[in-house]
């Protein structure tokens, strides 16, 4: 009955510090209850479910589908812990202060207390299924009598709680101007640990190189298998000999959840702009960004180009993007152009960098040259390893105007060969670029870049699609759809390979603007000639 | 951005993607709660994939803290759980559903 007891105690602690966290840290908002009970309940059920078809789980994806299922479990909670904190970082002050004036109804109304509810349902899902699995053992090998079995589980299962509820009731204690603060580092710390869980189950599936197999090694002072380093291991991530990508994923996962509760979780204040009022400060912040003296490489008839993960190891090459957008002439919008001129090489086969020079032309005026970028493409999975190809895009841009700003671009472009039409293959492309700029008239805008480009594999030489492109001003207030810029329409994509002297690839699309903020038409054009070396 | 600076993170991804090889396979039965056999002996330095038998009828964790590892094996299933490249020494591991009777050990040589 204590070795029952002892195992269910070990699974529930888990789970119980998780939800004692978040308990706390939504301490004092209405229907809370009503969202942590969902979670439980949901946590409850899955973990049944996925005890049930643990077998066809392990089976699945070709024997690894149990570390994918953790690790999907893992960083979809580390997601929901991160919103909550951008979230609470943007809200949280203003929290405290009304909860003891007035009641907090009015800001809670938009409170993401569904994210809570699946932090909590994760967890118990990730912890129950264990323990159900358990205990269905005991019961089916006979090990155990039904009594025994009861008792044992319910004291494990009581203690458990009774710790959860220990951390719940002890964070309470704490003044409610501070606990918003110090839930939010812990809440960071969890995910930071959890991110690094996740890296284990995909080094475990032999998804992610370890990197090292134990960096140090503190498990002559404390290890997971002792109560105390297993609840460390789920409070702030514990390991006691840490692979390396581990440490790599704890450690970005710390820097990406503070950096947007930094970019993100900050009411914007445009900071040439800052004495105008709001209303007034829109039109005129985008005229600012995108106008005469526009910062090179952000929005408006900026670069419409997909960006592909696969770097061109050993190639040198020569690229020409082009934009021309047309609109009723009185709209301001029409005749915009944008042009680059870029060089590029791969010294390394997952490593390829561009110079880019950009060249603008604002409707009715001259073309100049606006700006040079850095472009850097790290590709991090191998080519074709795994069901799609991911890399990391980092861009770094120097304005020709001294009164513009520097902006930094970065972000994943994905890529996967999924579906067919008539028997040819379909290429999917995704890209989602975040900026920030720096320096002098710098905004705490972050815009977000997006593009999608699916086309069709008929042969090298054609290949028809369409694609997307959004661009959201700032994320942290996106504002109304129709002031973002969204657009889509037909692409022709294609290569005429002259070996051994290299490869000229071709472009061609036609956009339409989506909303009233984007042009209605844009040609893009896009000419790069590869020479290996 | 200078190059010597890109230089280790270069290097870190050309790792990354050099995790391709065919791994040697090891075997694990589980029979009667305990591990058969109770020792491997595996190369250090090297990855490695261990194929966990669990010829019971009840479920199994495989699980090991020092090699971090963790993993469900339904009863009558298997499972594959890659495992290093590891320093030289010894690892236990042991059956976290019940400890006291399945136990074992890889020595990494």
């Amino acid at each position: 009955m204590l070795g029952a007891a002892i195992i269910v105690f070990r699974e529930v602690l888990e789970a119980a510090l998780i939800v004692g966290i978040v308990l706390a840290a939504s301490a004092g908002a209405p229907r809370r209850g009503f969202w942590v009970s969902i979670g439980l309940a949901g946590g409850v059920v899955g973990a049944v479910l996925v005890a049930l078809f643990a077998a066809e789980i392990a089976a699945a994806a070709a024997g690894i589908g149990q570390e994918l299922l953790n690790a999907v479990i893992l960083l979809l909670a580390v997601s929901m812990l991160g919103w909550h904190n951008v979230w609470m970082s943007r809200h949280g002050r203003e929290l405290a202060a009304t909860a003891r004036e007035v009641g907090d109804a009015v800001i809670s109304g938009a409170r993401p207390l569904y994210v809570l509810a699946v932090v909590v349902g994760l967890a118990v899902l990730r912890e129950g299924s264990e323990t159900v699995l358990f205990l269905y053992g005991i019961a089916a090998g006979g090990g155990l009598g039904a009594g025994s079995l009861i008792a044992g589980g319910t004291v494990g299962l009581a203690g458990g709680v009774a710790v959860g509820a220990a951390l719940y009731f002890g964070l309470l204690r704490i003044p409610t101007r501070r606990l918003f603060t110090v839930t939010s580092w812990m809440v960071l710390l969890l995910a930071a640990g959890m991110a690094s869980q996740a890296a284990g189950y995909l080094v475990q599936a032999d998804l992610l190189p370890p990197l090292g197999d134990a960096v140090w090694d503190t498990s002559a002072v404390l290890t997971e298998d002792s109560i105390l380093g297993k609840a460390l291991h789920t409070l702030i991530g514990y390991v006691s000999r840490p692979e390396g990508i581990q440490i790599l994923l704890y450690l970005a996962t710390l820097g990406a959840i503070w950096l947007l509760t930094r970019l993100v979780g900050r009411p914007v204040r445009p900071k040439t702009v800052a004495s105008l009022s709001r209303g007034a400060a829109t039109p005129l912040l985008v005229i600012f960004l995108f106008g005469a003296l526009g910062a090179g490489s952000v929005g408006f008839a900026d670069e419409l180009k997909v960006r592909y993960p696969i770097v061109d190891y050993r190639e040198f090459e020569i690229e020409h993007n082009g934009v021309t957008t047309f609109d009723s002439p009185k709209s301001g919008k029409s005749n915009n152009q944008f042009y680059t001129v870029e060089w590029g090489f791969g010294p390394f086969p997952n490593y390829f960098v561009e110079l880019e020079h950009e060249l603008e032309a604002p409707p009715g005026e001259n073309i100049t040259y606006d700006a040079t970028s850095v472009e850097n493409y790290f590709q991090l999975t191998p080519t074709g390893k795994y069901w799609g190809d991911l890399a990391f895009f980092a861009e770094y841009s120097q304005p020709a105007h001294r009164a513009d700003a520097k902006a930094f671009t970065f972000g994943p472009l994905a890529q996967t060969q999924f579906g067919e039409i008539a028997g040819f293959g379909l290429l999917h492309t995704l890209n989602l670029l975040f900026t920030r700029e720096v320096g002098n008239n710098s905004t705490n805008a972050t815009p977000l870049f997006t593009a999608w480009q699916s086309r069709l594999l008929i042969n090298q030489y054609i290949q028809p699609g369409f694609e997307y492109y959004g661009m959201i001003d700032d994320l942290g207030a996106p504002g109304k759809l129709a002031d973002q810029q969204h657009r889509i329409g037909p692409v022709l994509v294609g290569l005429q390979n002259f070996a051994p002297y290299g490869k000229l690839k071709y472009e061609l699309g036609y956009q339409f603007g989506l909303t009233p903020a984007t042009e209605r038409g844009a040609i893009r054009w896009r000419l790069e000639y590869e020479i290996p070396f | 951005m200078h190059r010597s600076a890109l230089l280790p993170l270069a290097l870190i991804l050309a790792m990354a993607s050099g995790a391709a090889a065919q791994e040697p396979t090891y075997t694990l039965t589980i029979k009667d709660h305990q591990f058969q056999p109770s020792e491997i002996e595996i190369p250090a330095g090297q990855k490695i994939a261990l194929i966990v038998k669990n010829n019971d009828s009840t479920p199994e964790e495989f699980e090991s803290t020092e090699l971090r590892r963790e993993k469900v094996v339904a009863g009558g299933e298997q499972i594959t759980v890659y495992i290093g490249p590891l320093k030289p020494g010894k690892y236990e591991f042991f059956g976290d559903f019940n400890p006291k009777t399945a136990r074992g050990h890889i020595v990494a040589k």
